[in-house]
């Protein structure tokens, strides 16, 4: 079993959604840093992905040091990973995309929604 | 490189052209997906691609063979599974492994036990008294352990239940961690692919209306379905091309667009449609972009 969870929909790249769903998963903490990263084979295997497609994020993910691959035990999460604020606003974008949305479909001004937004964040 | 490389390939039975004038190109290190319905052509394709029937017309090469000269030691590296061609049923699967793994140099039998314990094919019963799926099951892990360059499937899927679908699929996947391999595999379980195939080849009446990168096709479709304010005839000549009117009821339209970039198709929209009160864009699943091509080239 893989240590995070994809939901896969139709539409955007697989790659684009396996990397945001292990992003979330270091976001949220179900992956740590020094928690074993599965091998190509398994997140191929595991999510039925094209083998290219999974040489693809873990490619990425070690570039970007998330992972670190340790000889004779395999590719881990960077001991010293941690995840940076804009991965954390990431996990926002569909929140506020459907809300710039909604607020241009209803004929409200930016200043309105953020005078409304402000109020809540007040109250919290 | 190309993994398979052919050119006009065409086949005739009788007066009927089962596969005409057909190019194909499998990237190697890809898995490429023929699609099409029963009839169009894919069965008699890959069996020529196999050397296994004359070719009437055209040429090709298979790992850097042309087809005809295809011999027993290119066979050494490809591996071949259908569903009518049958194992030798008096056999059991011990015997066709222990059979089957002097034939192949590369015969890897770490790879093989691995795949036996997957499969949970009763290793000892006669082949002839296994269920249909575990006979694919057999015919995989006799074209897996040789590590094949290239794997060639011929509806692997067809008539089998899921949880042996997604057997078959993570056995395929055993391989993932082998040199460049690449796979052919034609199918009409679109959903088992879709995540799978990174190359889609469509046929229909034994020609082939489309190959694609999956990403790129993925990318490209998109479902436009349109409220309109006021009734209007639709006039199809007068859109776009790259539009195919899917349906259409008085205030309401639904279109295939097939080259969508956001904002292209937002421009063309609010061109053709000023008086639309909402349209919303979806992308459009393996499954959805098939029907679209199939119901498309069919109308044309």
């Amino acid at each position: 079993m893989l240590p995070f969870k994809v939901t896969f929909k139709t539409g955007t790249p697989v790659y684009e959604q396996v990397l945001y769903a292990v992003r979330k998963a270091l976001v949220t903490g179900q992956l740590a840093p020094g928690d074993a990263f599965p091998s190509v084979r398994a997140l191929s295997q595991e999510l039925k992905i094209n083998p290219n497609t999974a040489f693809k994020i873990v490619g990425v993910l070690k570039q970007e040091g998330i992972l670190e691959v340790i000889p004779g035990i395999g590719t881990i999460v960077s001991a010293n990973y941690q995840p940076p604020n804009k991965d954390r606003l990431a996990f926002l974008e569909d929140t506020l995309e459907s809300l710039a949305v909604k607020a241009k479909q209803l004929g409200l001004s930016r200043d309105e929604v953020v005078e409304a937004f402000n109020t809540h964040w007040k109250n919290l | 490189m190309n993994a398979i490389e052919i050119t006009g390939l065409t086949k005739r039975f009788g007066r009927q052209d089962a596969v005409r004038n057909l190019d194909l190109s499998v990237p190697a290190g890809s898995i490429f997906a023929l699609l099409g319905p029963n009839g169009a052509g894919k069965t008699t394709t890959i069996r020529m691609l196999l050397n296994q029937l004359r070719l009437d017309a055209g040429e090709g090469q298979l790992l850097g063979t042309p087809i005809r000269e295809l011999s027993e030691r290119d066979f050494e590296q490809i591996g071949y599974v259908t569903d009518n061609h049958p194992l030798p049923d008096w056999m059991s699967l011990d015997y066709l492994l222990a059979y089957l793994k002097p034939l192949y140099p590369t015969w890897d039998e770490a790879l093989c036990t691995r795949l036996y314990k997957l499969f949970e094919i009763p290793g000892t019963a006669k082949i002839r008294h296994l269920s249909r799926g575990q006979k694919m099951k057999a015919a995989l892990l006799g074209a897996l352990a040789f590590r094949p360059k290239l794997l060639v499937m011929d509806e692997p899927f067809s008539g089998l239940d899921p949880a042996v679908r997604e057997l078959l699929i993570k056995g395929m996947l055993e391989l993932s961690d082998s040199e460049p391999w690449t796979v052919l595999i034609s199918s009409h379980d679109i959903d088992e692919i879709e995540r799978l195939a990174d190359h889609i080849g469509i046929l229909r009446d034994g020609q082939i209306i489309l190959t694609e990168n999956t990403n790129r096709l993925l990318e490209r479709f998109r479902s436009i379905d349109l409220s309109l304010s006021e009734e209007r005839p639709l006039h199809e000549d007068c859109l776009p091309p790259t539009w195919w009117c899917a349906e259409s009821t008085r205030k309401r339209i639904r279109l295939v667009d097939t080259a969508y970039s956001a904002e292209a198709t937002q421009q063309l929209l609010s061109k053709h449609f000023p008086q639309t009160m909402d349209a919303s864009i979806t992308p459009m699943s393996l499954r959805e972009i098939y029907l679209a091509i199939h119901q498309h080239s069919g109308s044309k």
